[in-house]
């Protein structure tokens, strides 16, 4: 019994060895012999099974061919449904690196590990894609030169229907003047002016404070994520001012001008209590998102009820949350043993270039515009389909003129919006072995600002939970801050 | 039995050897191998190259973590609940289903217990949200109807465990329940009978009969259980958990998944995973040992 047992586990083991893999599996050499460089994308909701994206690619090619002469062969990475982040770590962790990668989280234990490519040096010899970088890509290439994404700020902005808005009295002196009680003031005539029961509530967030510190946060002075006090950095979730802003959340949720069931909101539901009208205010990512709300308000409840962007609270500061500078939260990188570096990032560069640039943002022609005598039309597939895969700067030239403008006007005034209160924050990335501590802090906030919000435990209180942050790793970390901020 | 007949055996039953492999098959994939890489749980993982051995390293940040007390805690507390509410569910469920005698109506009701059980935990989330919202839902509804006060139970510290008990209830009892019941169709028919004979009552059949020959079943599948005493229900509660609850029903491995999976330290999460993997041996073991001595009964 025991040979036999032996046996299978001889079996076993062999089959074990055959199967493990700890060859260093990387990028073959790319080029095949007709000068095509085959160059592997992972790309999220971009995989050969989406035809979209397969014809994107394929578009991508001929004009890569036609405009730089590059012989390139995608090969797009079917990803399997759920996180991507989460299935993307397991691709690349199992040693397939696809040449250029979309990471949307997850990238700087890969980064760490020397596996992404520095995109500095790129940049700089670069044709077009140096001179579309925002400012908050320039800052935070220059603290993490992994990740390129060319996109606007994406700081979210509070919308509300237009009939609403005009109804409200208090609506002009809130425009004007978007101080913290006119804010308050407009939320309560807004849910007194309630028809038949809707709005129940004048705002509702997804699940967390998150998007309503978007609005209200910076007016309570929270600027930063470290607060300068008498010459020392301490973090803004254990400062006074943030005692007051949970102070003034908790009076929202008191006075039901906070939904009452803002926890256990998902983002879907958010946006259904605004288009059913539960909820007067929401708040949603500038630009494509808004112009998402503008679209979906104005269908089901009539041209009147296009949304109106709100300016962010003004008090101490002004602005929708400081921007994190420390790194891209997502974007393109270009694997460190790629065969076809330049050749990855040669395509990067064409789509910063004016007819990349056409073909990325305004999609297929006959499909998704249109070019006339007059100029470029946009088409209505143009509007609820396509988006641009990869860069969107501010300037954006074409040969003739959008008859049709990319965004609505709401959606173009949150943008604007935006980048009128960007703000850089002095946040850091947290060091590997605070990575732990942290999570646990954050956790304190979540509990401790979830109670007093929802008037389970008192503000007075303050002054526990901070002495339990500051357990929690709270002292550690603030000393790390101060030592890290410049 | 000596090697030789280890092997005649194999050659006489073949096909029901053959029909047996692919079970091993997936055993050897799913549950060999990964053992193996639990290696990786004394390792710095390195895509290219050698991993680098860090010997209990990533054991040490695990049991050095502010917050993994807590959530051991919180695990234990939900696990322990659900063995003790839960467990006795499916095999009461099964006790009455087989007293169900008429067929279309006994069916109807397998139908619907086991439903749930195909659902994914995201819509019974949705589901269970809308049930016990305070805003119409229809648990504070019947509530209301009886004068009591509306409660948030989602948000509430007090009730969200037994949120997860009842939903767990709610969604696994009925197909829990298909092992006892196969376990009862296995039954002599013959003891019924002369139970019968002798005068006794449903109830006497079902205490007597039914339920000591159900026992060896009910302690195999306990003792199993036991080995995934550290798995509260990640799916369950990461649909289910908000700011409010997070102190209450931050489990082992919704922290391994924010700090293990999300930020890529795979090493890390492997660590936990061997951790309660120990555990749950150790369960199982001194479990099987104890009920052996107790009962005689036991895994094996």
């Amino acid at each position: 019994m025991k040979k036999m047992l032996l046996l299978v586990l001889v079996f076993v083991m062999i089959f074990v060895t055959a199967c493990s893999n700890d060859s260093d599996d990387v990028s073959e050499a790319t080029v095949d012999k007709d000068g095509v460089v085959n160059l592997k994308v992972v790309f999220k909701d971009e995989g050969p099974s989406n035809p979209v994206a397969v014809k994107y690619f394929s578009n991508l090619e001929k004009a890569l061919k036609e405009d730089k002469d590059l012989n390139v062969k995608f090969e797009l990475v079917e990803m399997p449904q759920g996180n991507y982040a989460e299935k993307l770590n397991l691709l690349l962790m199992s040693g397939e690196i696809p040449d250029l990668i979309y990471f949307q989280g997850g990238d700087q234990q890969i980064a760490n590990q020397d596996l992404l490519e520095d995109l500095t040096p790129y940049i700089e010899k670069s044709e077009y894609i140096k001179d579309i970088l925002l400012p908050h890509n320039e800052e935070r290439l220059k603290n993490y030169p992994y990740l390129l994404w060319v996109k606007p700020l994406d700081s979210k902005t509070p919308v509300i229907r237009k009939d609403w808005f005009e109804k409200a009295a208090s609506s002009d002196a809130l425009m004007a003047d978007p101080s913290i009680e006119n804010y308050h003031a407009f939320f309560k005539e807004v849910v007194q002016n309630a028809d038949g029961g809707k709005p129940a509530y004048a705002v509702t967030v997804a699940g967390d404070i998150a998007e309503l510190d978007t609005i209200f946060k910076m007016a309570f002075g929270l600027n930063q994520t470290w607060l300068e006090q008498d010459g020392k950095y301490i973090n803004s979730k254990v400062s006074e001012q943030e005692k007051a802003k949970l102070t003034f959340y908790s009076q929202l949720y008191e006075e039901g001008l906070l939904d009452p069931q803002y926890l256990t909101k998902q983002w879907d539901t958010k946006e259904e209590a605004f288009y059913d009208g539960d909820a007067a205010v929401i708040t949603g990512t500038n630009g494509k998102i808004i112009d998402i709300y503008n679209g979906k308000m104005t269908q089901v409840n009539g041209a009147d009820a296009e949304v109106v962007v709100l300016p962010p609270a003004k008090g101490e500061y002004q602005g929708f949350i400081a921007t994190d500078i420390t790194k891209e939260s997502r974007g393109l990188a270009i694997s460190s043993q790629s065969k076809s570096k330049d050749t990855a990032f040669a395509v990067l560069d064409y789509l910063a270039s004016p007819e990349g640039q056409k073909l990325d943002r305004l999609g297929f022609e006959g499909e998704h515009f249109n070019v006339t005598d007059s100029g470029i039309e946009l088409t209505e597939k143009y509007y609820n389909e396509w988006y641009a895969r990869f860069w969107e700067p501010e300037a954006f030239e074409l040969e003739k003129p959008l008859v049709t403008p990319l965004l609505s006007e709401p959606a173009q005034n949150s943008r604007e919006l935006a980048n009128e209160f960007y703000n850089p924050d002095n946040s850091f990335i947290i060091p590997e072995e605070f990575v732990s501590k942290w999570d646990a802090m954050e956790n304190i906030y979540k509990d401790f600002s979830a109670d007093v919000i929802t008037g389970k435990r008192s503000v007075s209180e303050f002054d526990d939970y901070v002495k339990q942050w500051n357990e929690a790793g709270g002292n550690e970390i603030t000393e790390y801050a101060n030592e890290t901020i410049k | 039995m000596t090697q030789k007949g280890i092997f005649h055996r194999i050659k006489k039953d073949w096909v029901i050897y053959l029909m047996l492999f692919p079970a091993i098959l997936y055993f050897v994939i799913f549950n060999v191998i990964p053992i193996i890489g639990m290696k990786l749980a004394f390792q710095d993982y390195r895509v290219i190259g050698d991993n680098i051995w860090v010997g209990l390293k990533h054991f040490k940040v695990l049991f050095s973590s502010p917050a993994f007390f807590d959530v051991l805690q919180n695990t234990i507390i939900i696990s322990t609940m659900k063995i003790v509410f839960f467990f006795p569910i499916p095999i009461v469920l099964s006790l009455m289903i087989n007293e169900l005698r008429n067929g279309p109506f006994r069916k109807y009701v397998q139908s619907v217990i086991y439903l749930p059980h195909f659902l994914s935990w995201v819509v019974i989330a949705g589901v269970w949200i809308s049930l016990l919202s305070p805003d119409a839902g229809g648990i504070n509804v019947i509530r209301n109807f009886f004068q009591l006060p509306t409660l948030d139970y989602m948000t509430s510290k007090d009730h969200i465990r037994w949120v997860l008990v009842f939903s767990e209830m709610w969604r696994s009892a009925g197909w829990d329940s298909i092992i006892y019941l196969a376990a009862i169709m296995k039954i002599s028919p013959s003891l019924y009978e002369a139970a019968r004979i002798d005068g006794a009552s449903t109830f006497q059949q079902m205490r007597f009969i039914t339920f000591p020959q159900l026992l060896s079943t009910v302690v195999v599948v306990f003792i199993l259980n036991l080995g995934f005493f550290l798995n509260a229900g990640f799916d369950q509660v990461f649909n289910m958990i908000n700011d409010s609850t997070i102190s209450k029903i931050d489990i082992l491995d919704t922290y391994v998944y924010r700090i293990g999976i999300l930020n890529g330290q795979y090493a890390y999460a492997t660590a936990a995973s061997l951790f309660k993997g120990v555990i749950g041996v150790i369960l199982i073991l001194s479990t099987h040992f104890i009920s052996k001595r107790l009962t005689g009964k036991g895994v094996w």
